[in-house]
């Protein structure tokens, strides 16, 4: 059996940020790299709120608070971003938008 | 605070500075007023040396300028009887060129920078005067140098004279290579460059040093006074205007060479004495030999000038002599008493020579061929009547200044070396020689080209200083007419006593008789056309061989910088390009390549910068583990 | 039991985590993203912070999946297209993989932090008067900064969002 102490939702946490990582890491699709950056802060949050519970303090979860908040405003910014980007070049895959390059 | 005679000899030498640079700033354009603020410059030193000199105050003063580890280089004067009256030379003809050029240079279109640069060179030369060592007297060495080229420059746009202007200086350069060896060497050997410690030096001769530093320093003078084998650049330097002519390359600059060689006499030894003797012997017949087939009347004057240096640094090297005083027998430095006296003499009769011949060519509308002037005798009555005293003085007509320098230089000879003695004297039969063909053929005769025929004089500022310095050539031998405050030099000069002033006395009348014989002979009036020169038509072959005689030295130093120098130029500009710029350039080559290989980082797709954060979180991780 | 909640919760969350970087359809992923989420509030509630799980859905799952999906289908993107891989890319990956997956394996090994018994601690802060408490005295700060902040977000959409004076091409 698993316990459920801190310490597996420490590595829940760890896992899902994995996850999201690799996500950025190898997907190609603008939007998928968009969701997988999403994941990764969920998996923050987890952790946060994990830590929140076993110390008995509230600041925690009061710090979830204000990453959700400035999760929605950089998924809306960005979406836009990207909305922007695919109005100038047509594409969102990542490997067409090298125009920075050397 | 009281004026010391200290103060007023820094004002003298800082008014013509202050000048100078007043006039690079603001009155570039202004040529009239620039004029005058030089000119005015020049009265207020001519009148602040004349206090100097006349109040007979002598004084030794200086300050620490430059200290750099052990050697200390002081900013001093040292204001003695050669001092003044080599100040008293400066100022007087100083000032009267500079108001010859108010006249001759009234038409200029570059006024201003013409007045500037006799004010940066009246500076200078004052430096030279003033200073008590032989470290600034470098400095202002190089100073007149400069200033030198600066006025021979003056109509930059004539190729012939940018051309002499630097060739004036390198010559001038090379000759203060071997000057700042002979500095470093004294300093090394005696532990100073001031003058009043090295004059209680002395000088045993045995080391190779004490022949060394003076031939060395000497090097400066054979640069600067123009001696063999460096007196190329005199001729050459008569591309700059008359008046700079007068005052630089005849009275002044090329006299300093002289005033460092008396300064510098504690340290003389009999070897490099020699030396010198024959250097300036043998420059003055060669000078002579040259002049006798000039065509340009200040090329003639220019070799002129050549020879009279050559007899004072040849009476320099001819030494000490034994006067009978009142108590017995004393040494005297003789040799710097007969230099200085006739560089005194000289600078008063060349400077007039010089400007006259300005005022001559001002007159015949800037033709300066001797052979196309002629019957200017009636034409140009002040001139003439100025210039004949000038000839006078320079052939050694008794009574008038040059006769009794040039005795006192024969005496000396005839006492020392009669080798040098016979060279002198035949010298002094070509100086007669050239001097009479030159006057009798600008000035007698028939009028030889239009020019000639509307000849006319100049003005007052022409004309006053040459009535100035005819009468100082006219009086200037007789050392009783000049302030007693320079007793200390003119007691120096050697007086022939008994048999020998006879000896001598025969010698200079027989040469002059000889001198001006031939030349009356050899161009009578009806002889002289405005074509070849009747010497040349009458003996080609020694006339051409004289011609040659004088190329000979430019032909040998071009064909030394063209083959020679030139190739080693081209050596060490590859070496250079090679192994210095090339090295440098390596060095700046690999950090443009460490730029590119940064570049080439710069993928510009995201998902391959993602791989860099992984590969921080990998280091910070391996650095949490304990493996970093 | 209770672990048994927590250890189908965890699993429920990873495997829908997968998904969403895993499918080849954008709108999987968009869904998948979402059961993930929902996966996550359930931790969150077995956490005993239902504020918080409640605010996730609403916020996160709500709002957020829905502009994803909006935007997804506003670009009209299509799937990868097959066979386009690169050697690099797949080294590349497979070596990622393998350090993340021992980074992970470390930390359950060796990166245990001494645990207090859940029994032990008490309960606290599950009321919103704790959390409302919190906020305006504490974090009040970090409150003003964040509303400035979504004020600066809104902004920026709007501009953003706005067309280019000169027609580009299509």
């Amino acid at each position: 059996m698993i316990a459920s102490g801190l310490n597996a939702y420490l590595a829940l946490s760890f896992a899902l940020f994995l996850i999201g990582f690799l996500g950025v890491l190898l997907r190609r699709n603008t939007l998928v790299i968009y969701m997988a950056l999403e994941l990764m802060l969920v998996a923050a949050t987890l952790a946060l709120v994990a830590f929140s519970r076993y110390n008995g303090t509230v600041d925690g979860d009061v710090f979830v608070f204000f990453i959700l908040t400035v999760a929605a405003a950089e998924v809306a910014v960005g979406l836009a971003i990207i909305v922007a980007l695919f109005r100038q070049r047509q594409t969102v895959r990542v490997d067409e938008l090298d125009a920075l390059k050397h | 605070m009281t004026m010391t005679s200290a103060h007023l000899a820094f004002l003298v030498l800082s008014v013509p500075l202050a000048t100078a640079g007043f006039i690079a700033c603001f009155l570039r354009r202004r040529g009239g007023l620039a004029a005058a603020l030089s000119v005015a410059a020049a009265v207020a030193v001519a009148a602040g040396a004349a206090y100097l000199v006349l109040t007979n105050e002598r004084f030794e003063i200086g300050k620490e300028w430059l200290s750099l580890g052990g050697l200390t280089i002081t900013f001093g004067f040292h204001f003695d009887d050669l001092a003044a009256l080599m100040l008293s030379i400066v100022a007087i003809v100083g000032l009267c060129v500079h108001v010859f050029s108010l006249g001759y240079m009234h038409d200029d279109g570059a006024k201003a920078r013409y007045f500037a640069g006799l004010s940066v060179f009246m500076f200078s030369m004052l430096g030279i005067v003033l200073t008590d060592n032989l470290f600034m007297m470098f400095i202002f060495w190089e100073l007149v140098g400069f200033s030198s080229w600066l006025l021979i420059n003056h109509w930059w746009d004539r190729p012939t004279a940018a051309a002499a202007a630097k060739k004036a200086f390198i010559t001038n350069r090379v000759g203060d290579f071997g000057f700042l060896l002979g500095i470093v060497m004294c300093y090394w050997a005696h532990g100073t460059v001031n003058l009043t410690d090295l004059a209680v030096q002395v000088s045993s001769g045995n080391t190779i040093y004490s022949r060394a530093i003076p031939l060395l320093l000497f090097c400066g003078a054979i640069g600067k006074s123009a001696q063999l084998p460096l007196q190329v650049w005199l001729p050459d330097a008569m591309e700059g205007p008359t008046p700079v002519s007068a005052l630089i390359h005849a009275a002044t600059m090329v006299a300093a060479g002289i005033y460092m060689l008396c300064r510098i006499e504690p340290l003389m030894v009999p070897d490099a004495l020699t030396v010198i003797r024959w250097v300036g012997a043998a420059t003055a017949l060669y000078a002579a030999l040259c002049a006798i087939t000039q065509r340009d009347i200040k090329k003639v004057l220019a070799y002129s000038t050549l020879s009279q240096l050559g007899y004072m640094v040849a009476a320099f090297g001819l030494g000490s002599i034994e006067t009978r005083e009142a108590g017995g027998s004393v040494l005297i430095a003789a040799g710097v008493g007969a230099a200085m006296f006739h560089l005194t003499t000289h600078a008063f009769f060349k400077a007039l020579l010089f400007l006259g011949s300005g005022s001559v060519i001002y007159g015949c509308h800037h033709e300066q061929d001797i052979f196309k002037m002629g019957g200017l005798a009636s034409r140009m009555k002040l001139t003439f009547v100025t210039f004949t005293i000038g000839v006078a003085a320079i052939v050694g007509l008794p009574g008038l200044a040059g006769f009794f320098s040039k005795d006192a230089i024969l005496y000396l000879a005839f006492a020392n070396d009669k080798a040098v003695f016979v060279v002198l004297a035949l010298t002094a039969v070509l100086t007669a020689f050239y001097m009479l063909r030159l006057w009798k053929v600008v000035f007698l005769g028939a009028p030889r080209s239009e020019a000639a025929e509307h000849a006319h004089e100049g003005g007052f500022s022409l004309g006053a200083p040459l009535i100035v310095l005819a009468a100082l050539a006219f009086f200037g031998g007789y050392t009783s007419f000049y302030p007693h405050v320079f007793g200390g030099i003119f007691s120096l000069i050697p007086e022939a006593a008994g048999q020998a002033h006879l000896v001598i006395l025969g010698t200079s009348l027989t040469v002059l008789a000889v001198g001006i014989g031939v030349a009356l002979a050899l161009y009578p009036a009806s002889a002289v056309t405005a074509g070849d020169d009747p010497l040349q038509l009458r003996f080609p072959a020694l006339f051409s061989g004289l011609v040659a005689l004088r190329e000979s030295f430019d032909l040998v130093y071009d064909y030394y910088i063209q083959k020679i120098q030139q190739r080693l130029a081209m050596v060490l500009n590859f070496i250079d390009l090679l192994g210095i710029s090339g090295l440098v350039r390596a060095l700046a080559g690999l950090v443009g390549l460490a730029g590119l290989g940064a570049r080439a980082l710069f993928v510009g797709r995201v998902n391959v910068y993602v791989y860099w954060f992984l590969a921080g979180v990998v280091i910070l991780w391996a650095f949490a583990a304990g493996l970093l | 039991m209770a672990d048994f909640a927590f250890v189908f919760l965890a699993v429920f969350t990873v495997i829908c985590a997968l998904g969403t970087i895993l499918s080849r359809n954008v709108v999987n992923g968009a869904m998948c993203l979402l059961l993930c989420l929902i996966g996550v509030a359930g931790l969150f509630v077995r956490l005993e912070a239902y504020l918080l799980a409640f605010l996730l859905l609403l916020v996160y799952a709500g709002a957020v999946v829905a502009l994803f999906l909006f935007i997804i289908m506003l670009l009209d993107v299509h799937g990868l297209p097959a066979g386009a891989r690169r050697l690099w890319g797949m080294v590349g990956g497979v070596a990622a993989c393998a350090l993340l997956g021992a980074g992970l394996a470390g930390f359950i090994v060796r990166g245990q932090l001494p645990e207090p018994r859940a029994g032990e601690v008490a309960l606290v802060g599950a009321s919103l008067k704790g959390y409302a408490e919190s906020l305006f005295t504490t974090y009040l700060l970090p409150v003003e900064v964040i509303g400035f902040l979504l004020l600066i977000a809104m902004i920026g959409v709007i501009v953003l969002s706005q067309k280019s004076e000169e027609a580009n091409p299509p």
